[in-house]
């Protein structure tokens, strides 16, 4: 195969542009999301803002916007249904985000909906923009100059929480600006991978890379490189074969983390060590 | 625009008589799978909801995903198809331990994409059967047989079956394990069982919900009971209650916007649970000026 | 080897508990509790020392039957009652205390069925005898530290069992609760039931008729003003202790330990 076969088309080209940023910012951010054990609000984020898309599919603007605020009504929601003590902020997340996934169904799937929903729950990378791709572009490098700037921040937090607040740091804050980074990762990631596959390029990347580096700050650009040569292979991949480019791109981004975490641990490979969990309460299954 | 897809006047027009869902025969048949998943869901969604297995029921359905596409495609049966990968993702559960969500196990969640990629992928460009991928994953109230009857109606009988057998030991188990295992139960058999009911039961609903719902019928009215029953047995029965007041709604609502029936069931859930938190928080602030940490 | 914990009593039952030559450890692997040796005679109380992670716990669950020992026999006399620490989750179970009482008839056999009257009828006495007849329909979580170890207390009873596991029991439980408590060991003690006490309070040792010590072994046992040594504590505690007063003779001490443990 041509190697540039795929650049001589313009769709490909963004795709491939967009898979790279949004990989590389995705990537290094999502080393962070697993270290700080945030996966399980990160991929309820990322189904429960389902109805913004839609909403933003139907009324014919940009998809960026409507994951924007479909993120910010599914933390709203979310956050108010953990609030009941008795069943707990797990159960209470599924039932928010069951209830916000039903209702993008509800909207997508009404008969006169043109939207093509499989696009919203999966990715369309080959859909994108030029529009899409710049303000793809400017959040893309916003969030990595953020995390450039906050990654020292994080991982003093990560290690040690109490012992960071001693040194000046406020665990609080630094939280925060994660989950707004996360928002905003979520919110450039879904026209390319879809609401259910987005997770993808957050979680796999820092799965493959766990172990292998030495320090946090490298640790995280190798993340953000494995997401966008990985993404990039998924595009190619979904141009050889004639696979759906969000779903190919998902596959290679997993692919890669079953080879990372397959592959033995370097030595002095000291993964960063895992943040308690702040909200959650310790889940407990029947063996527990 | 948007104004185009709002218009709430020609909506309530087009209101239908409920009565339809019983005279129409596609919708009497929905009514009766979706009576007999709420049964199902409604008891086996409160051991869900009490040993913290949402993540769990939410998961097994999602797992199916690939599986149903292939069956779809090939013409093998759905619900064997769904049942064998549900019962082997239950079984690799159970033997992890970790059923309930562990926050840090990403490899479920990456397991998860996987599932659902594949399934994406084998449906458009293996099987080029785009138009099935909204079914498998949202339901349809169209096309459910007598064969789906059955097997709705046997994950209700067998949901019943073993809450009342094993409801004394699953409490006893959620409550406190070492002291349950020091009494002699069988704790491993008796929860690798509640783990493939819930698996079962959850295929049943496949064609119904769809494979991302499941936990519509599962989780939610469980959750939404739990809030307001003292007791396991009031937790169970109001559980019920609402699962089938929430599914015959659900497919009014479903016929009536001509949708399919996992969103609305589903939406129709979440709105009553919402509606019972505010009406509970409400009361509360009513008859105590003090907010009181509540404790059980 | 075998671990023979049913519901029949020990032949020849001069024991309540014996073990010989115990190695215990988590699926296969090298043992976390090493060497394991003692016999309690029935009516006695053994109070369990050691650090955290030391092995009291995995002692407690080889002698339920949940852990297969490595090496060597465990004998209990019929199934014994356990009492764990109260650990958050279960705070949040809709149960009442007399649902937990009942609790304890599914030893009894036949689990898969409703409990029956006769049941119902012990789990109420059992209740009144810890004095907690008056809150038998109250949420578990509700009552009190001491007050949930009454109701585990009433289980055990309930259970009828011969031996008693209690891991740390009085830990967070207030003194009034406390000495109630400590009052229904006795009884129990009397009754000829065999109590085994997980306790970080190194000086409430000297009250049972036995001490044991393990920190991934087993240090020491036998009576208290044998194991109670500054030798023995320091070996089981290592630096987690301080020891209040030593006459240099080589007897018993009083000591204090000084780790936390989260509740």
């Amino acid at each position: 195969m041509d190697l540039l076969e795929p650049l001589q088309s313009g769709i490909e080209r963004r795709a491939l542009l967009e898979v790279a940023l949004l990989g590389g910012f995705c990537g290094a951010l999502g080393y962070w999301i697993t270290t700080f054990r945030l996966s399980y609000p990160a991929e309820s984020l990322a189904h429960g803002l389902l109805p913004g898309l839609v909403l933003a599919a139907l009324a014919g603007v940009p998809l960026l916007l409507g994951g924007v605020v479909g993120v910010a009504a599914a933390a709203l929601v979310i956050a108010l249904a953990g609030r009941d003590p008795r069943v707990g902020s797990d159960t209470a997340t599924a039932v928010a985000v069951t209830g916000l996934l039903g209702l993008g169904g509800m909207l997508a799937l009404s008969p006169d909906a043109p939207t093509r929903l499989e696009e919203l729950l999966f990715g369309n990378p080959l859909g994108v923009s030029d529009g899409d791709l710049i303000a793809a572009a400017v959040l893309a490098l916003l969030g990595c100059a953020a995390l450039v700037g906050l990654h020292r921040a994080f991982g003093a937090v990560a290690l040690d929480a109490a012992g960071a607040r001693a040194l000046g740091l406020r665990p609080t804050a630094v939280r925060i600006a994660l989950l707004g980074l996360l928002a905003a990762a979520l919110a450039i990631a879904v026209q390319g991978l879809g609401s259910l596959l987005v997770l993808a390029v957050l979680v796999a990347p820092a799965v493959a890379v766990r172990g292998h580096f030495d320090s946090p700050g490298r640790a995280m650009v190798a993340a953000g490189a494995t997401a966008v040569v990985a993404g990039v292979a998924g595009i190619y991949a979904s141009h050889l074969l004639g696979t759906a480019a969000g779903a190919s791109v998902a596959l290679t981004l997993c692919l890669a983390a079953a080879i990372g975490a397959a592959l033995p641990p370097r030595p002095g490979g000291r993964p960063a060590k895992d943040a308690t969990p702040a909200p959650h309460v310790p889940a407990t299954g029947p063996n527990a | 625009m948007i104004l185009d897809y709002i218009y709430p006047v020609s909506l309530l027009a087009s209101l239908p008589s409920p009565g339809d869902l019983v005279e129409l025969p596609f919708m009497r048949t929905a009514l009766i799978e979706l009576t007999l998943l709420g049964v199902a869901g409604g008891l086996l969604g409160a051991w869900i909801v009490l040993r913290r297995l949402a993540f769990f029921a939410h998961a097994v359905g999602t797992a199916t995903f690939p599986g149903l596409v292939v069956a779809d495609a090939t013409g093998f049966s759905a619900t064997l198809a769904g049942l064998a990968v549900a019962l082997g993702y239950a079984g690799g559960v159970e033997r992890a331990g970790r059923a309930g969500r562990d926050p840090g196990d990403v490899a479920t969640a990456l397991a998860l994409v996987v599932a659902l990629a594949l399934g994406v992928v084998l449906a458009s460009d293996v099987f080029e059967s785009g138009a099935a991928v909204d079914r498998l994953l949202f339901g349809t109230a169209l096309g459910l047989d007598a064969a789906d009857l059955w097997v709705a109606a046997g994950a209700a009988a067998l949901a019943l079956a073993a809450t009342l057998l094993l409801g004394r030991a699953w409490t006893a188990a959620g409550f406190d394990a070492q002291g349950a295992s020091a009494v002699g139960l069988p704790l491993r058999a008796a929860d690798l069982l509640l783990l493939g009911l819930i698996a079962t039961a959850a295929v049943a609903a496949l064609p119904a919900v769809g494979a991302l719902l499941v936990a519509s019928l599962f989780v939610v009215p469980a959750a939404t009971a739990r809030q307001i029953s003292r007791g396991i047995p009031a937790l169970l029965a109001i559980s019920v209650a609402i699962a089938v007041a929430q599914s015959a709604l659900g497919l009014y609502v479903s016929l009536w916007l001509d949708v399919p029936p996992g969103p609305a069931v589903a939406v129709v859930g979440s709105m009553l649970y919402a509606v019972v938190a505010l009406t509970r928080a409400a009361l509360a602030s009513v008859s105590d000026p003090v907010p009181v940490a509540e404790t059980t | 080897m075998t671990s023979v914990s049913g519901d029949a009593p020990m032949e020849g039952a001069a024991n309540a508990v014996a073990l010989t030559d115990v190695a215990l450890s988590y699926s296969g692997r090298s043992p976390v509790l090493d060497g394991v040796d003692f016999e309690l005679p029935p009516g006695s109380s053994l109070c369990v020392l050691g650090p955290n992670g030391g092995g009291k716990t995995t002692l407690f669950r080889a002698l339920t039957g949940e852990l297969t020992p490595l090496r060597g026999r465990v004998r209990v006399d019929g199934r014994p009652a356990y009492l764990a620490q109260t650990e958050r989750t279960r705070l949040d179970f809709p149960v009442s205390a007399l649902d937990v009482a009942l609790m304890g008839s599914l030893a009894h056999g036949r689990w898969w069925l409703p409990a029956r009257r006769s049941d119902r009828v012990a789990a109420h006495g059992a209740l009144e005898r810890v004095g907690l007849e008056n809150r038998s329909g109250d949420r578990f979580g509700e009552l009190s530290g001491g007050q949930r170890q009454r109701v585990l207390l009433a289980r055990a009873l309930v259970q009828d069992a011969r031996v008693l596991l209690l891991d740390e029991p009085l830990a967070g439980v207030d003194p009034a609760s406390g000495e109630r408590i400590e009052a229904l060991f006795r009884e129990l003690r009397d009754e000829g039931r065999t109590l085994l006490v997980s306790t970080h309070d190194v000086d409430s040792a000297r009250a049972f008729d036995r001490v044991l010590c393990l920190n991934q072994r087993q240090i020491a046992f036998g009576n208290p003003s044998t194991v109670l040594t500054r030798a023995v504590l320091e070996q089981t505690y290592g630096d987690e202790i301080v020891v209040l007063d030593d006459d240099g003779s080589g007897g018993p001490v009083r000591a204090v330990t000084v780790q936390h443990h989260h509740h």
